[in-house]
């Protein structure tokens, strides 16, 4: 369930971090959030998803599996942590950190242990994600864990 | 009189004023369900005053109650009171009041033990001569009741009525009734529900509320019967508290059925469970409910 590492910039040849969020792009959303900020985090998921012209039945996916990632942050991980949001070529890709800072390098030291990765079982969080994104792409370090979801856009609103 | 707080609906007798503040529609709806219900099991004759009389048969028969038997055969009384307890658009307290004996006295003719009255004040909202005669008519009922055979339910929008007309009325009345409430901020409202039995979620609801609802849902299984759990009014649930509702459900015996009304952004994070595969466990969509 590890992914290439994600950097909100030029990344290597095939990875995420360069089809879904090109350098240079400023985020549409980004807020950090601890368990008392959820409603309000979900709540800026849903506005900046149906300002992008998401359909109200995939905006509310998104809301969900937002939710589910930044719980698994909080449960799983540093007990906060921050999302960001952009709206790039008919796609709203979102990065959930679980340490509240990005990770400048996005992979573990070598000689440091990577966390627990968050729960991928069968109703559990992540699997749901992965039920509802068009895509889901992880990394564990000793930092905690980052999160890239994206969702795709209908054509007319590309 | 004495307003005694939070009184459990079911425990009103036949000659108790009561009064709900409500804030949630499908808290009045409820309410007043259990309200009727407990009146037509005692054999009283119910009037049901409501600004939507339209719809308030079907919404009881929904809630599984048997209102078009007892509405067919005069038992039970849907009126939006244009034309009893108000006179055309204007308000009076004696008015009012005349048509309340009017109604008592015919209930008693017609061999019920008593009246019992339901009245959603929302008429009151409306522009009206003579509505100041609002907290007098209170006073009025306040009297009547004792010994009367004759009890009311009168209830108020919190939000839509004014806190001083909520003051001057609330006084006169010798209950406030509100279901048991579980949990209650202002993001989330987990209650229990009356008619029919279960608890009622209202808001958002996620796993920082988990233990308000596992001790709600605890109670409710606790219960004898089938056990409804209304999300009308909850606008998002997580993946957490969704296991926890469908194990809730999975843990009561084969002759209990749980029902789940929700609206379809609810409903989808059931579906994505598998909640629909549990024999016993039925989703039911809140516009039909």
């Amino acid at each position: 369930m590890t992914g290439d590492a994600f950097r909100p910039g030029p990344a290597g040849p095939g990875g995420l971090g360069d089809r879904a969020v090109p350098a240079g792009a400023a985020p549409i959303l980004d807020q950090p959030f601890d368990s008392g900020t959820l409603y309000a985090l979900r709540a800026a998921v849903q506005a900046h998803a149906s300002q992008a012209g998401m359909p109200a039945d995939r905006a509310g996916d998104m809301v969900l599996a937002l939710h589910e990632l930044a719980a698994n942050a909080i449960r799983h991980g540093a007990g906060r942590g921050r999302l960001r949001m952009w709206h790039v070529a008919g796609t709203l890709s979102c990065e959930v950190l679980d340490d509240g800072a990005p990770d400048p390098d996005g992979r573990a030291g070598p000689g440091g242990p990577v966390k627990d990765p968050w729960p991928a079982l069968y109703g559990h969080g992540l699997w749901l994600v992965r039920q509802v994104a068009d895509r889901l792409e992880l990394l564990s370090s000793p930092r905690g864990t980052r999160a890239l979801v994206s969702f795709t856009l209908p054509p007319r609103d590309r | 009189v004495t307003v005694s707080a939070d009184t459990v609906i079911t425990d009103l007798g036949a000659d108790d004023h009561a009064c709900l503040t409500f804030g949630e529609r499908e808290e009045l709806l409820d309410l007043t369900a259990a309200f009727v219900r407990d009146g037509l099991a005692a054999g009283l004759r119910v009037v049901l005053v409501t600004q939507t009389p339209g719809q308030a048969v079907t919404r009881l028969a929904r809630r599984g109650m048997a209102a078009e038997a007892a509405a067919a055969d005069g038992q039970l009384v849907v009126t939006d009171g244009q034309d009893g307890l108000l006179a055309g658009s204007a308000f009076s307290a004696g008015h009012a009041m005349g048509w309340l004996r009017d109604e008592l006295a015919l209930s008693l003719r017609r061999g019920h033990a008593g009246l019992r009255v339901a009245l959603d004040m929302g008429w009151a909202l409306q522009p009206m001569t003579g509505i100041e005669e609002l907290p007098a008519l209170e006073e009025m009922i306040a009297a009547a009741v004792g010994g009367a055979s004759l009890s009311a339910l009168c209830a108020y929008d919190r939000d839509r009525f004014d806190p001083v007309t909520l003051a001057s009325v609330t006084p006169w009345h010798s209950h406030s009734v509100a279901a048991p409430t579980y949990h209650a901020d202002p993001v989330l409202r987990i209650c229990r529900q009356y008619v029919p039995p279960g608890i009622r979620l209202a808001g958002e609801l996620d796993f920082v509320a988990a233990e308000s609802l596992a001790v709600a849902l605890g109670e409710a299984i606790r219960m004898e019967g089938d056990v409804t759990v209304n999300m009308a009014a909850l606008r998002f649930i997580d993946r957490s508290c969704a296991r926890m509702i469908i194990d809730a459900a999975r843990s009561l015996g084969d002759d209990r059925a749980v029902v789940l009304v929700c609206h379809p952004e609810v409903r989808g994070v059931f579906a994505h469970l598998d909640a629909a595969s549990l024999p016993r466990l039925s989703l039911v969509t809140a516009d039909d409910w």
